[in-house]
């Protein structure tokens, strides 16, 4: 009976072109509007790195002023302390061995000098970091890999590229043992990765988390040599001093500290092991605030750092009212569609069709036009989704993927029965007596 | 076949009360061709409703086929209707956008059937009704002889018990009209039950018997009458 009633309401949906073109137009429009709207949220809240989401940890520690505490960022009133932490810290951290990777890292601007004949120099985007980075992110190489431990620890020159930035510096070629100048000194590549493009910079939540990852990857351990000053904020709240030496003892924060632990467990005991250095420190006059170290997974730091934004669910939710809307309106066109109808729908009482049987040929009808105008509105929200990722962003990592495909399609469905329930309900309560003249 | 015993039917409005059906009884055996005349007014419609199950009537006790039909549910009453019952209507009735084939499809349709059996009963209809070459032409492209042709091919596919028909020549020229009581009596001599409402004494005298209504109420089973004030004498 399905396909009967399909076929019926396709015969009915062509009799008047017009009059189905308005009511599936309504339904694209509402399906294009809620479905760019969730998606845009689905992306941000979805786990950027499963399975190790609750693995991987961002270290904080409070070194701030005594007398007042770090401000609070607008519209997070958790982050009450400083959301990096100093080198010094950092590097005494990186002496534990009770995680099973870890890195301190951050992003400085570097001129790199391609060979003259190809390019002109540029000042690039570059992350320093530890080995340990690539495996704790997930970064997918397609030729070598990351540099080893030994390369952290005497601060080698070698350096991982983008494949993008190796497309520009070696056309694409395996690039791994070819040399490349940065800044004064020549680098040795020894990774070029495959096209990365996380939905967020999840690395780097405290800057522009929906920018870019940077192309070029090189050893942290390289920062007091070549006195490398990080590109994005620095939070201090007392003088650095005069030379780079001094900056590097300081306690200004712009540093980012992560570490991967195996277990809940492991996550507690790194936390003690933090309060302890802390404790420690406190001796020598440091850390002069009370204790507040926290050690956050990443998912909870997404949170924590705004990634889904209030701003973000309130759209996505007004979109699904916008469509709920759109669907009301157009029951009264899909009333009088149907009541016009009333005397054939008589006929076919009288032949033998129960009022539930008219009732599913007519939602059938509705539904066919949610469909259709949930797949229309699905293409149009692709084009609108490219225009907002455009507008966040270079590269747009907005997109539909499955489960956001299967919403859409629930939605449709959902507007097509909201829109054509009464009209339906009152089309099968026609006292067929009335209509026809027997 | 069909037996009406006192049934009642008030059509009520904010101002008055219409006793459409009044002390309405009538026994039509199965195998009868019972022709209904009557004025205009005099119930005609409404008993054909009631008969056809497609409105409720306010007392009284109808059976049709053995079976007490008085009180049901709206599903039992459209499994009768699409079991038991076929109608042709005056102005045909077809669904505008079906072909002959869908449009004798319909009742089928909702009975159920395989599609195998669906098409052997609708080519078979169609051919008794001589419109076999015109399966897939809209009603729009047939004459009104033979649409009307098509609502009785609609109903042979059914093969109901009780053919209840309104006017079924009404709105057609005096040869289409013999035609269709041709085909009338030919489904009638197979067995089939048929109550016929009309206005045509023509048409009536196909039947085997004629029923006079005037005013909700049976007022000659046997012959009609000569005036309506004998008739009124009648019935009082």
């Amino acid at each position: 009976m399905l396909l009967y009633n399909v076929r019926i309401a396709l015969k009915s949906l062509r009799r008047n072109p017009v009059l189905t073109a308005v009511i599936i137009g309504g339904i694209a429009l509402g399906i294009c509007a809620s479905t760019t709207f969730t998606t845009v949220r689905h992306m941000f809240a979805r786990d950027p790195l499963p399975g190790k989401s609750d693995k991987l940890f961002y270290v904080r520690m409070d070194n701030w002023d005594p007398h007042t505490p770090y401000p609070a960022q607008q519209g997070n009133s958790a982050a009450t302390i400083p959301p990096q932490i100093s080198y010094r810290d950092a590097m005494a951290l990186m002496r534990s061995n009770l995680p099973l990777r870890q890195s301190a890292a951050f992003g400085a601007m570097m001129t790199v000098y391609p060979d003259p004949r190809v390019a002109r120099p540029s000042s690039e985007a570059v992350r320093l970091c530890f080995s340990d980075f690539f495996t704790m992110f997930d970064v997918p190489f397609a030729y070598g890999g990351p540099w080893d431990h030994r390369a952290d620890a005497k601060g080698e020159q070698v350096v991982v590229l983008d494949d993008a930035m190796n497309q520009k510096l070696f056309g694409g070629a395996n690039s791994v043992g070819k040399r490349v100048r940065i800044e004064d000194r020549v680098f040795t590549v020894v990774g070029v990765l495959k096209p990365w493009r996380p939905f967020i910079r999840l690395y780097d939540l405290n800057g522009n988390f929906v920018a870019e990852p940077e192309p070029v990857y090189v050893p942290f351990s390289l920062t007091p040599a070549m006195k490398i000053r990080t590109s994005g904020n620095s939070d201090g709240w007392k003088s650095a001093g005069n030379t780079f030496e001094d900056f590097l003892n300081s306690d200004v924060d712009w540093v980012q500290f992560w570490v991967e632990l195996r277990s809940p467990a492991d996550a507690a005991q790194y936390h003690r092991f933090v309060d302890g250095y802390v404790l420690e420190e406190k001796k020598h006059g440091r850390f002069e605030r009370p204790l507040a170290n926290r050690v956050t997974s990443l998912y909870d730091l997404m949170n924590e750092f705004g990634v889904i934004t209030p701003q973000v669910t309130a759209m996505a939710a007004i979109s699904v009212l916008f469509l709920a809307i759109c669907a009301l309106n157009l029951t009264g066109l899909l009333l009088g569609k149907f009541l016009a109808r009333a005397p054939e729908v008589s006929v076919r009482r009288a032949l033998g069709a129960t009022r539930i049987d008219v009732f599913l040929q007519h939602i059938t009808e509705c539904e066919l036009v949610g469909l259709a105008g949930g797949i229309i509105g699905m293409l149009l929200s692709i084009g609108a989704m490219r225009l907002i990722g455009k507008l966040i962003t270079a590269t747009s990592v907005i997109a539909l993927d499955g489960e956001m495909i299967l919403a859409a399609l629930f939605l449709s469905l959902g507007a097509g029965l909201l829109a054509g329930l009464y009209p339906a309900w009152r089309i099968c309560s026609v006292q067929p007596a009335v209509q026809l003249k027997i | 076949m069909l037996r009406m015993k006192n049934i009642r039917k008030i059509y009520r409005t904010e101002l008055v009360e219409t006793h459409a059906l009044e002390d309405f009884s009538l026994n039509v055996d199965a195998g009868e061709f019972v022709a209904i005349m009557g004025p205009s007014g005099s119930g005609k419609t409404t008993f054909l409703n009631v008969a056809g199950l497609l409105d409720v009537f306010d007392g009284g006790v109808y059976e049709l086929d053995d079976k007490d039909v008085s009180r049901l549910s709206d599903r039992e009453m459209s499994h009768i209707r699409n079991q038991k019952i076929g109608f042709i209507f005056q102005s045909f009735n077809l669904i505008p956008d079906l072909d002959l084939f869908d449009n004798v499809d319909v009742p089928l349709r909702y009975r159920g059937l395989p599609a195998g059996e669906r098409k052997t009963r609708i080519e078979k209809a169609a051919e008794m009704v001589g419109l076999s070459s015109r399966l897939h032409h809209l009603p729009s492209q047939m004459s009104g002889g033979q649409q009307q042709r098509v609502a009785i091919a609609r109903v042979l596919a059914a093969d109901p018990k009780l053919i209840l028909a309104d006017e079924p020549t009404g709105n057609l020229d005096s040869l289409m009209a013999r035609e269709i009581m041709d085909l009338l009596d030919e489904i009638n001599q197979r067995g089939t039950t048929i109550v016929m409402v009309t206005h045509s004494p023509e048409c009536a005298a196909r039947a085997s018997r004629e029923i006079h209504l005037f005013d909700g109420r049976v007022i000659d089973v046997d012959r009609p009458p000569a005036l309506f004030g004998g008739a009124l004498k009648s019935a009082k």
